[in-house]
């Protein structure tokens, strides 16, 4: 496999013009090395899906450049894009957009044969991902017949049959209960960690920082501090130290989205008087 | 199997209900064509059917009669005479030919009235199913299905060429959607026609070695006021005749039966194509090139139509065969041009059909991917 780094650097990407125009990422870099797991965490209509698009080659930087293994994907033409997507990158997504005509085999061999594989290669190379992934016995199974966490692993499969070097997940786990969640994420931390593939998490799941190897906070469109985020212990939100509500117990601080959660925490009613 | 003709053929296969819709209305409207083609083949069978089996190698007419439908041919007795002296010709038959009705009471049927010889070889009938195959004064032989049509058989009278003729023999392949050929002797039909010394028309046989063409050309270069013309060109005129009468009829059908086709396909691929939609994008992202995808819409065009095709194609062979064995005069013949013609027309159909589909999947933005759907 190539050496990879995702290399992100001052990219910006507006939409519309004028006053009515949108910024949904500001000037912002980042850099992935080989078999490294990135977590990207922000509230919503923060510019973490925009900035996954422009990542994997789906959506153009209105400024700045992102160079994939040495290439500047932003310079390439229309044309080549298709290629690089189909080979360098694997997908996945939180709906797992699998095809819902085709079996699992299919959806994963199909992939390979975009690439130039021969069919009964494409389905072996298939099977044998599958199988790695526990899934033998669904091979011919159509998606819907499948559980979230199967169609997870359809989808990682189909991410990984055309041995990419990096690896976008959009929300990964978010259909996904507790359970099956970890285990995905499990399986990612594999990939990443036995073959060395770099992986790119675009998530508000607490969980997946368990596996990532940095955690960044996009917020309004740019990279903000990590080391200021906390976590609610009540709620399980990422909140802003400097903004948060805190309070200390057996000398800890913690910090809170709401004086709300503070008060359960505490065991007193909102207005301090205790329970 | 290549990734499009997977994806075309799964997603044609996974909606059982636009299948049935898509292949039957292609079905449908390709059946319309090719039979109302098999229809206008047959009937053209039908009706130079006695010019085929009649038996003559060369029609010898009226200078300028090129054909048997509603034309009349006159030649001076005289004329047979100055045939045989020509060189090649081996034999021939004078026979009396009008276009009359044979009646029974209320039913009535139209006929090519064929005077004949008492001692021809060829002009009669060449297949009888009952009776006698010549006839002598006062008889006829009528077709078969006139013949139960009208509720007579052997030995009864029938009305024809002003007078009466007795049935003597039933014959059988003689009849056609617009009328029949009724036999009755060459002397009861001059005799009926007040005496006048003409024949109609005079079948030639030519002797082994000769060609039936030259022969032709000779006769109409030494026997003057006549037009001679081998089988296969007094067939091809006749044919001719029935293909300028039934032409229109005949293209705007096909015109019809084009235009449903080319709709229902339209329509199906156009529908099936919107609601794989988001599929068309998940493939985008994931890096199919717009080529790929477009193979993927014209591939299942394509199958909506052979199939449609095949599907009609077996419902007009069961229709012809099921038509050959009734009473109804009507023959569908299925001809290789027919089958190019509509083969053709259906290839249009699937590229036409194909176009506005893949527009659509052209304005697909990849980055669906991202937008929240139902799960796959």
């Amino acid at each position: 496999m190539t050496a990879l780094t995702l290399d992100v650097r001052d990219v910006t990407k507006r939409f519309g013009d004028g006053e009515t125009g949108v910024l949904a990422v500001r000037s912002v870099s980042l850099a992935v090395e080989p078999g490294e797991i990135v977590l990207i965490m922000g509230p919503s209509g923060s510019g973490k899906t925009t900035l996954l698009s422009m990542m994997g080659a789906l959506l153009r930087p209105t400024e700045g450049s992102i160079h994939l293994d040495g290439t500047a994907l932003s310079e390439l033409s229309e044309g080549r894009l298709p290629d690089i997507r189909l080979r360098q990158f694997g997908f996945i997504f939180q709906d797992f957009n699998l095809l819902s005509a085709l079996t699992v085999l299919e959806n994963v061999a199909i992939v390979a044969e975009l690439a130039g594989l021969r069919p009964r290669a494409a389905r072996e190379k298939a099977t044998a991902i599958l199988t790695d992934l526990g899934l033998a016995a669904r091979l011919d199974f159509l998606p819907e017949k499948l559980s979230g966490g199967e169609k997870q692993r359809v989808a990682i499969a189909r991410a990984l049959i055309n041995d990419p070097t990096l690896i976008l997940a959009d929300e990964p786990t978010a259909n996904l209960d507790s359970k099956i969640g970890h285990e995905i994420m499990r399986l990612l931390r594999r990939i990443a960690k036995d073959q060395g593939r770099s992986v790119v998490i675009v998530s508000h799941d607490q969980r997946i920082r368990d596996i990532a190897d940095r955690v960044l906070w996009l917020e309004d469109g740019s990279f903000k501090d990590i080391v200021t985020m906390a976590t609610d212990p009540v709620c399980g939100m990422a909140v802003e130290r400097e903004r948060a509500v805190s309070a200390e117990r057996d000398g800890e601080t913690f910090f809170f989205c709401s004086r709300g959660c503070r008060a359960e925490f505490l065991g007193v009613s909102v207005d301090g008087v205790g329970n | 199997m290549s990734a499009s003709v997977l994806l075309a053929r799964r997603n044609l296969t996974r909606n059982r209900v636009r299948l049935v819709a898509s292949v039957g209305g292609v079905a449908l409207a390709l059946s319309l064509t090719l039979a109302l083609d098999a229809i206008y083949a047959g009937v053209a069978n039908q009706l130079t059917t006695y010019i085929d089996r009649a038996g003559a190698d060369v029609w010898v007419a009226q200078a300028g009669v090129r054909n048997l439908h509603m034309v009349a041919s006159t030649l001076p007795e005289a004329v047979v005479d100055e045939i045989s002296a020509v060189e090649g010709v081996a034999a021939i038959t004078p026979i009396l030919e009008a276009t009359d009705t044979v009646a029974v009471g209320d039913e009535r049927a139209v006929v090519y009235v064929i005077g004949l010889p008492t001692d021809t070889a060829i002009g009669g009938p060449w297949e009888v199913a009952e009776g006698s195959n010549w006839v002598g004064p006062g008889e006829i032989i009528v077709d078969r299905s006139f013949a139960r049509k009208a509720g007579v058989t052997i030995g009864d009278s029938v009305d024809v060429l002003g007078g009466q003729a007795r049935i003597v023999g039933l014959s059988r392949g003689t009849a056609s959607l617009v009328n029949s050929v009724a036999f009755v002797s060459f002397d009861d039909f001059r005799a009926m026609r007040g005496g006048a010394p003409v024949i109609s028309f005079a079948l030639v046989r030519i002797a082994g070695s000769a060609s039936a063409g030259e022969v032709a050309a000779d006769i109409e270069r030494l026997v003057p006021g006549v037009t001679a013309q081998s089988r296969a060109e007094f067939v091809d005129q006749e044919r001719r005749i029935v293909t300028d009468m039934s032409a229109d009829v005949i293209s705007i059908m096909s015109v019809v039966g084009f235009i449903v086709a080319l709709a229902v396909v339209a329509l199906t691929v156009y529908v099936a194509t919107l609601a794989r939609r988001r599929d068309y994008g998940i493939l985008k992202a994931l890096g199919a090139r717009n080529r790929v995808l477009y193979r993927v819409v014209l591939v299942q065009a394509a199958i909506s139509v052979a199939v449609g095709f095949a599907i009609g194609l077996a419902f007009t062979a069961l229709l012809s065969f099921a038509i050959g064995r009734t009473d109804l005069n009507l023959e569908l013949a299925i001809t290789v041009s027919s089958l190019a013609k509509v083969g053709l027309f259906a290839a249009v159909i699937a590229g036409l059909a194909a176009i506005l589909p893949i527009r659509q999947v052209a304005g697909v933005d990849p980055a669906v991917v991202f937008r929240r759907g139902a799960p796959a």
